[in-house]
């Protein structure tokens, strides 16, 4: 029997489906019980003002070449073209002095297994007052032992695993393995993508020290085909053996996203780079003091930035996919301003971490 | 002997001897064991001596095909051991090869949950590094991950599977090792659902293609009319059949109950079921009783439970009811005290038909035929384990197709499995997937197009037009801005679920539908055979409020169905007939709702809810004025042959579309609309539509004549489940008239003139293989 062939109707109808998909809830202004229900969520107004916004740039920029709008250069890698976007930034930065963090790292007794606080105190009573104090203790002198090879020939990588396992995850010795590091070794990520899963990376902005400014290369998908270019060409400022990742909640967003994007090209995985995820610490540090931390409302607060024309974060996908439909390059200026400065923020956000916890600004 | 005493007090109680139309015994079996090609491994053969197990013939066969490597489809009945037969290779398998792993597909969370303990006591026992466990969406987070990395036989349901497809990454050691998909109860997957199930399957194929490895494949099925066909569309491999069963049957006594023998019916199916489950409770039977809904088992359990107290309150304790809605501790306390023996009569939903292993069980009882002889033949197999004597009993309800059943015991005892349909073509369906797929790892047409079939170069194309896929150095990638699976969705059902509360406990959980059919304001409810009454249904926050109460009477609502058409996409006249396709809108309103204590109406009160409305594709005809007259002036009745037409072309669909009858709507309506036309609508049964009606639509001279056909030749004189009666029909299959529904057919079919001889054998259409149902 005849079968009827697939009609122009079908790519129509995904075409409504998949549009009509949001990975985020429209609450009402003001319901602030709202916002805390729904893992990601944008307020009426923030919306209708995005939406206005969108319709202003469409005209603006209509007829507008892409190459005008945004001069950047174009490289080839082996995963073929990327294009990228760059800029320089003043920045000021914050070191630890290692020898002053590792003093205070011997001496904490609890990163040996089986020492809890109370321990501790009655270990210091009795005389022991470093971790190598305890290789002559009796019953800790095997775990003290294990620590005390790690400590002896450490790595940022090492170092973070070894308090991070005995600590929590934002203790700010963790993030004083940062002195391990010159600020040149410091590569700060982030990213901007078509979802929250699953979809290309349209955007990855990428920050480096360079003397007194940071260095900000962003890789922008002038088409979907280009995304194995852009993460390979990214990625290459991780190839070094000191690089150290720095990013805001990456650990649960962008470095996740960028490895199954990786692997779904087939590209090879990143692994073992020491990552400090900014918004560990800043929980730990200014839960009490700020009320919300996302990047754009701790910047408000820290450095006083106040973004004008900004995108929000959870509208990205929708103006990026205009952009995709139309061919008009418009919607991509706010995405590219939004991740410049998420960028900047980002390593600001970090050098003030340090120089908070270590107070040598 | 206790079944002795059931049977006797059928054949003496001249209530029970005048109902019980026709009886039957078979068996019993004698046990055929088989012998094994290779030894099985050391640990499953001390684990066999030790329980002092011997293989089957069927389970002998189905382990040493497995250890050639193929593919296997075991369709041996109900409590045949099929789970022991795939149990072993898999096991050997993870036992011989440390890198090893299995993923087991079940239909349900309930059953997963089931299998597990089987499987670690078989792990346990034969010391086999298994770890199995569960994913599902019960799993909490902080699990996941160790499952990933240390579970070596994972169980989980379709649903689950398509939303951990996309995280394959993470999933990368696993499927690297897979060397067996189980899929169990595969019977299940039929029609949409089973479209969309076989190219999720094709999917995980295609990730252990990119992860280097390539699984056997275990379909475990209920007895069905065409295993290769089905096994191949499901999978798109080429399956063993393992058939042969060697498990040993008691005797069993197949029992026609039929309370409407003499035409009145003093009362109801429920009340005749409810005094069956107490004769074999009383008679010391462990009792196991299917009914047709979830206020039918309420009611049957409710009732036997009232009668026993007047014995005694230790009877009454020992029944119950089970049906979907229950929360998940409520249900595994019952499936343990029916496996302890501590309960004797359960009354259940068919959520318990999917085999869950509760033990030995005496009795069965049907209320109602299930619709399909595959269904009743699962649940009456629930009878008579451990080779011991039992009895299964169908009590038939007034509609005509298990009332035809009654009248010809033979036609019941004879009739084959049915064939279970996958279409693995539909355009909507494969589309859907290979947008999923595309986002799991870019699309390369030449390796890919195995998995999708002919149309996936076409498919491409036109979701790349539609700026969904793009072509990239790398293969087509996914560009669209939703996440495919959210837009797939494998069964169409909402997601909406209303929450009973009582006292600000949650009772249960139901979608919309349900709520409005049973929760309504003044709804009498039941639950687990206690009595609530709806105080309060807040439809903006999705709660429903009930109190205890105690009254003795239930209610029961009234539903009206409405069809609107909204846009008419193309038309055509066939026949004479003029047809048509487009949007369609389904509302149901439940007006009022019936007070009735037993099988008496005490009242009807009014219900004010919002109608429940459904937009879906449709196909429908209107009746040439000429074929209507001709009907009117026979002095036929115009509206049973609509709707023994709509019937009929309800049936044949699926051989044209290659869906399931449960995946279509039909409505007929002798006056339709201001015209007041004889009109027949058939639908999609999804939201939005899947591409049935469309489909059918482009072949409806055919649909007619083979509906014609099917009911011209069939030999009945009124009516049968082979041609009008069907097992779906929410009017009990009234009215109809198969004359009408001949003359009807006619038209459509342009045949009118000819006056054919009705030949004996000359069916046009093979009638097995068009009754999914």
């Amino acid at each position: 029997m005849a079968a009827v062939p697939a009609s122009s109707r079908i790519g129509e109808a995904w075409q409504q489906r998949i549009g009509a998909l949001r990975e985020y809830e429209v609450v009402r202004d003001g319901n602030v019980f709202g916002t805390n229900l729904f893992r990601s969520c944008l307020y009426a107004s923030e919306q209708t003002e995005a939406q206005r916004m969108l319709a202003a740039l469409l005209e603006r920029y209509r007829n507008r070449p892409f190459e005008e709008v945004f001069s950047g250069t174009v490289e080839e890698n082996e995963a073929g073209n990327s294009f990228s976007l760059r800029s320089r930034h003043p920045i000021a930065q914050a070191r630890i002095d290692p020898e002053e963090y590792f003093t205070g790292v011997w001496r904490d007794l609890t990163l040996v297994h089986g020492i809890g606080k109370a321990t501790e105190r009655r270990l210091k009573a009795r005389g022991y007052a470093t971790i190598r104090d305890l290789a002559r203790h009796p019953r800790f002198r095997p775990a003290a032992g294990r620590v005390i090879r790690k400590l002896e020939e450490p790595t940022s990588a090492g170092i973070m695993e070894l308090i991070g396992s005995r600590h929590q995850r934002s203790h700010p010795m963790v993030l004083g393995a940062a002195g391990f590091h010159e600020p040149e070794d410091f590569v700060f990520v982030d990213i901007e993508t078509l979802g929250l899963f699953s979809r290309p990376v349209i955007l990855i902005g990428v920050g480096t020290v360079e003397g007194r400014h940071l260095a900000i290369s962003q890789y922008l998908l002038r088409s979907v085909d280009e995304e194995p270019a852009a993460l390979f060409a990214a990625l290459s400022h991780l190839s070094d053996d000191r690089s150290a990742l720095v990013t805001y909640n990456g650990k649960a967003f962008d470095l996740p996203y960028l490895q199954e994007r990786l692997a779904y090209y087939g590209l090879g995985v990143v692994s073992g780079i020491p990552h400090f995820d900014c918004l560990h610490f800043a929980r730990g540090m200014w839960r009490n003091r700020y009320p919300s931390l996302r990047l754009s409302a701790l910047e408000r607060e820290l450095f006083g930035i106040v973004r004008k024309d900004d995108v929000p974060g959870q509208m990205v996908p929708e103006f990026y996919d205009t952009y995709l439909r139309t061919g008009n390059c418009g919607p991509l200026v706010p995405i590219v301003t939004h991740n410049r400065q998420d960028v900047l923020s980002l390593a600001m956000v970090f050098f003030r971490l340090i120089g908070e916890t270590y107070g040598n600004c | 002997m206790a079944i002795a005493d059931l049977l006797h007090q059928i054949s003496a109680n001249p209530v029970y001897r005048r109902r019980a139309v026709h009886t039957r015994a078979a068996g019993p079996e004698l046990p055929r064991y088989g012998i094994l090609e290779a030894s099985p491994h050391e640990a499953i053969a001390a684990y066999l001596s030790g329980y002092g197990i011997r293989l089957y013939t069927h389970q002998c066969d189905a382990i040493n095909a497995c250890g050639r490597g193929s593919n296997i489809i075991i369709t041996t009945p109900t409590a045949s051991g099929k789970t022991l037969a795939f149990n072993i290779p898999v096991l050997s398998r993870l036992a011989a090869d440390n890198n090893s792993r299995a993923l087991y597909i079940y239909p349900t969370k309930a059953l997963a949950n089931d299998q597990l303990a089987t499987l670690e006591r078989l792990a346990g026992y034969t010391g086999i590094d298994a770890k199995p466990a569960i994913y599902d969406g019960d799993t909490p987070q902080s699990k996941r991950a160790a499952i990933r990395e240390h579970a070596r036989i994972v169980l989980t349901n379709p649903y689950e599977l398509h939303q951990v497809l996309p995280w394959h990454v993470k999933w990368q050691f696993f499927l690297s090792g897979l060397s067996f998909v189980v899929i169990d109860e595969a019977h299940r997957y039929r029609g949409v659902f089973g479209s969309h199930v076989s190219f999720l399957i094709r999917r995980l194929l295609r990730l252990c293609r990119h992860y280097g490895s390539d699984p056997q494949i275990v379909l475990s099925s209920a007895t069905l009319a065409n295993p290769a066909e089905f096994s191949y569309n499901l999978t798109g491999r080429t399956f063993e059949h393992i058939a042969d069963d060697g498990s040993p049957r008691g005797r069993k006594h197949t029992i026609l109950f039929n309370p409407f023998y003499d035409g009145i019916a003093e009362r109801s199916t429920l009340n005749e079921t409810k005094d069956l489950l107490l004769s074999c409770v009383k008679s010391d039977l462990q009792t196991l009783c299917f009914t047709g809904s979830r206020k039918m088992t309420e009611l049957v359990a409710l009732w036997a439970r009232e009668d026993a107290k007047r014995t005694s309150e230790r009877l009454a304790a020992t029944i119950a009811s089970y049906r979907a809605g229950y929360l998940p501790e409520e249900r595994r306390l019952l499936e343990r005290q029916l496996k302890e023996g501590r309960m004797k009569g359960l009354v259940a939903t068919n959520a318990l038909e999917l085999g869950i292993d509760v033990g030995s069980l005496d009795a069965v009882i049907i209320a109602g035929y299930p619709g399909t002889m595959m269904s009743t033949r699962q649940q009456a197999g629930r009878a008579g384990r451990n080779g011991r004597e039992s009895v299964a009993i169908l009590v038939a309800k007034q509609d005509p197709l298990d009332q035809f059943f009654m009248n010809h015991p033979d036609e019941f005892f004879s009739r084959p499995s049915e064939h279970i349909i996958v279409d693995s073509e539909n355009p909507y369906i494969v589309s859907g997937h290979i947008l999923c797929a595309a986002a799991e790892l870019p699309l390369r047409p030449e390796a890919d197009s195995e998995f999708f079939g002919e149309s996936f170069t076409a498919m491409t194309g036109d979701l790349v037009a539609a700026g969904l896929l793009r072509e990239t150095r790398r293969g087509i990638v996914y560009t669209g801005r939703g996440r495919a699976t959210d837009a797939v969705r494998l069964d169409g059902l909402s997601a909406e679920s209303f929450r009973v509360v009582c006292s600000g406990n949650l009772l249960e959980t139901m979608d919309r539908a349900q709520a409005y059919r049973e929760a309504h304001d003044g709804a009498i409810m039941l639950h687990q055979g206690v009595t609530y009454i709806v105080t309060e249904m807040d439809l903006a926050s999705h709660t429903i409020r009930v109190a205890e109460t105690d009254v003795d009477y239930y209610t029961q609502p009234m539903k009206e169905i409405d069809l609107s058409i909204i846009d008419t996409t193309e038309k055509k006249t066939i026949n004479g007939a003029e047809c048509a396709f487009g949007d369609v809108e389904v509302t149901e309103r439940y007006t009022c709702y019936k007070i009735k204590r037993k099988d008496t109406v005490l009242g009807v009160e009014p219900l004010d809810l919002p109608p429940l409305t459904f937009r879906t594709k449709a196909f429908w005809f209107v009746l040439p004025t000429a074929a209507e007259q001709r009907t009117v002036s026979a002095g036929l009745d115009l509206a049973g042959g609509l709707h023994g037409a709509e019937h009929a072309i309800i049936a044949m669909m699926p051989l044209f579309v290659l869906c399931d009858r449960w995946d279509i709507g039909g409505l007929s309506v002798p006056a339709y609309g201001d015209a007041g036309e004889p009109t027949v609508f058939v639908y999609d049964g999804y939201e939005g539509g899947i591409g049935l009606a469309e489909k059918a639509f482009g072949l409806l001279p055919d649909l007619f004549s083979a509906s014609r056909s099917l009911v011209r030749d069939c030999r009945c004189d009124a009516g049968c489940p082979s041609c009008i009666y069907s097992p779906k029909c929410g009017n009990d299959n009234v009215p109809l008239d198969k004359e009408a529904t001949i003359t009807i057919l006619d038209s459509l079919a342009g045949k009118e003139e000819e006056k054919l001889p009705l030949q004996e054998g000359g069916r046009a259409w093979p009638i097995a293989a068009i009754r999914p149902d």
